[in-house]
């Protein structure tokens, strides 16, 4: 699962968990299963909880940064007021939408019964579905796989 | 007061075999200032209403097209794309029907064989006079017929797509009620 919180149409924070080919090390320790996250108010990228720029390599982590954000921004723009994005991690479509603390869209799963609520319209919902999608899939995920902390 | 109110409506077609198939039908209509329900029933063979048999052949031909007219719905065909099996069930029912100061609100509810897609809640009575209103206004939809959220997003597509034909449904629900003479 993927999360974004957005304030005011920028992105405060998100946490994405993915799987590299190529390990990173960290803390000497090579490692494939990561997440990264941007952390409420500090503008920087943290990979398992280290920041980036201070990795082997980091660097190019830094470098891409205002970059990435700006692509989280892209989402929060979606959105007024305080907004809480969860994404399927597959299908990069969001499952849950809560905007100033009132859920307004919701997919949920029990045993084979897939359901979903919206307080907005079908219409609306996939407007803002197709264009979390796009983000990720063509911008996104691009982005991070091009320094290796995706696939 | 309303005049009457619509307690259920449901049809369903089960199948044996490719040549063998069976209709059948029943609604409710709930008569609040009497508070006696009037049930009409289809079995395949015969059509009664509140117990008597409706003799009137064209009115049955009518109704029974429009019911067939109902299972041939899109979103029945989309739930049949879900499914492995060759088809013995198809059904097309109102669900969760509730009276409101708006009209009749319900959820509609489509099955092909163990597959179903509910959505609702949707103007019945009267229908929304815009068709396009359907994706527009606050909805909740449940199905079984898909494994991913990919797969369950492009469902919530076809609902949308299939906006008008939903119109006309319930247009069709309408109808077949006013043929019953509510």
């Amino acid at each position: 699962m993927i999360t974004i919180h957005c304030s005011n149409r920028t992105v405060q924070s998100f946490f994405i968990e993915v799987e590299v080919s190529q390990p990173l090390y960290i803390g000497g320790v090579p490692t494939r299963d990561l997440y990264l996250e941007k952390r409420p108010v500090e503008g920087y990228l943290y990979i398992n909880g280290v920041r980036a720029k201070e990795l082997s390599g980091g660097a190019r982590y830094q470098l891409i940064e205002p970059t990435l954000f700006g692509y989280f921004d892209e989402i929060c723009q979606l959105f007024t007021g305080n907004a809480d994005i969860d994404i399927d991690d597959e299908s990069y479509l969001p499952v849950s939408i809560q905007v100033n603390g009132k859920r307004i869209f919701k997919i949920e799963r029990t045993g084979t019964v897939f359901s979903m609520s919206t307080e907005l319209g079908l219409d609306d919902i996939r407007h803002i579905s197709s264009r979390v999608e796009s983000v990720f899939k063509v911008k996104i995920i691009p982005l991070l796989r091009s320094v290796g902390l995706y696939g | 007061m309303v005049r009457w109110e619509l307690v259920k409506f449901k049809v369903e077609r089960v199948s044996e075999g490719v040549f063998n198939s069976v209709i059948n039908f029943e609604t409710e209509i709930l008569i609040p200032e009497t508070r006696k329900a009037i049930v009409v029933i289809y079995d395949g063979r015969q059509f009664t209403i509140g117990g008597s048999e409706l003799k009137q052949e064209y009115l049955v031909y009518e109704i029974k097209s429009k019911l067939e007219r109902l299972l041939e719905s899109s979103l029945i065909r989309e739930l049949s794309k879900h499914s492995r099996k060759a088809e013995y069930r198809r059904g097309f029912s109102l669900r969760k029907i509730g009276v409101y100061a708006e009209g009749t609100l319900a959820n509609l509810r489509y099955v092909y064989n163990d597959k179903f897609l509910e959505f609702g809640s949707v103007l019945i009575i009267p229908p929304y006079k815009d068709w396009n209103k359907l994706c527009k206004v606050p909805l909740t939809v449940e199905t079984n017929a898909v494994s991913n959220i990919k797969s369950f997003y492009e469902l919530l597509s076809e609902i949308c797509r299939s906006a008008m034909r939903v119109h006309f449904e319930v247009i069709t629900v309408n109808e077949i009620l006013k043929l019953i003479g509510v």
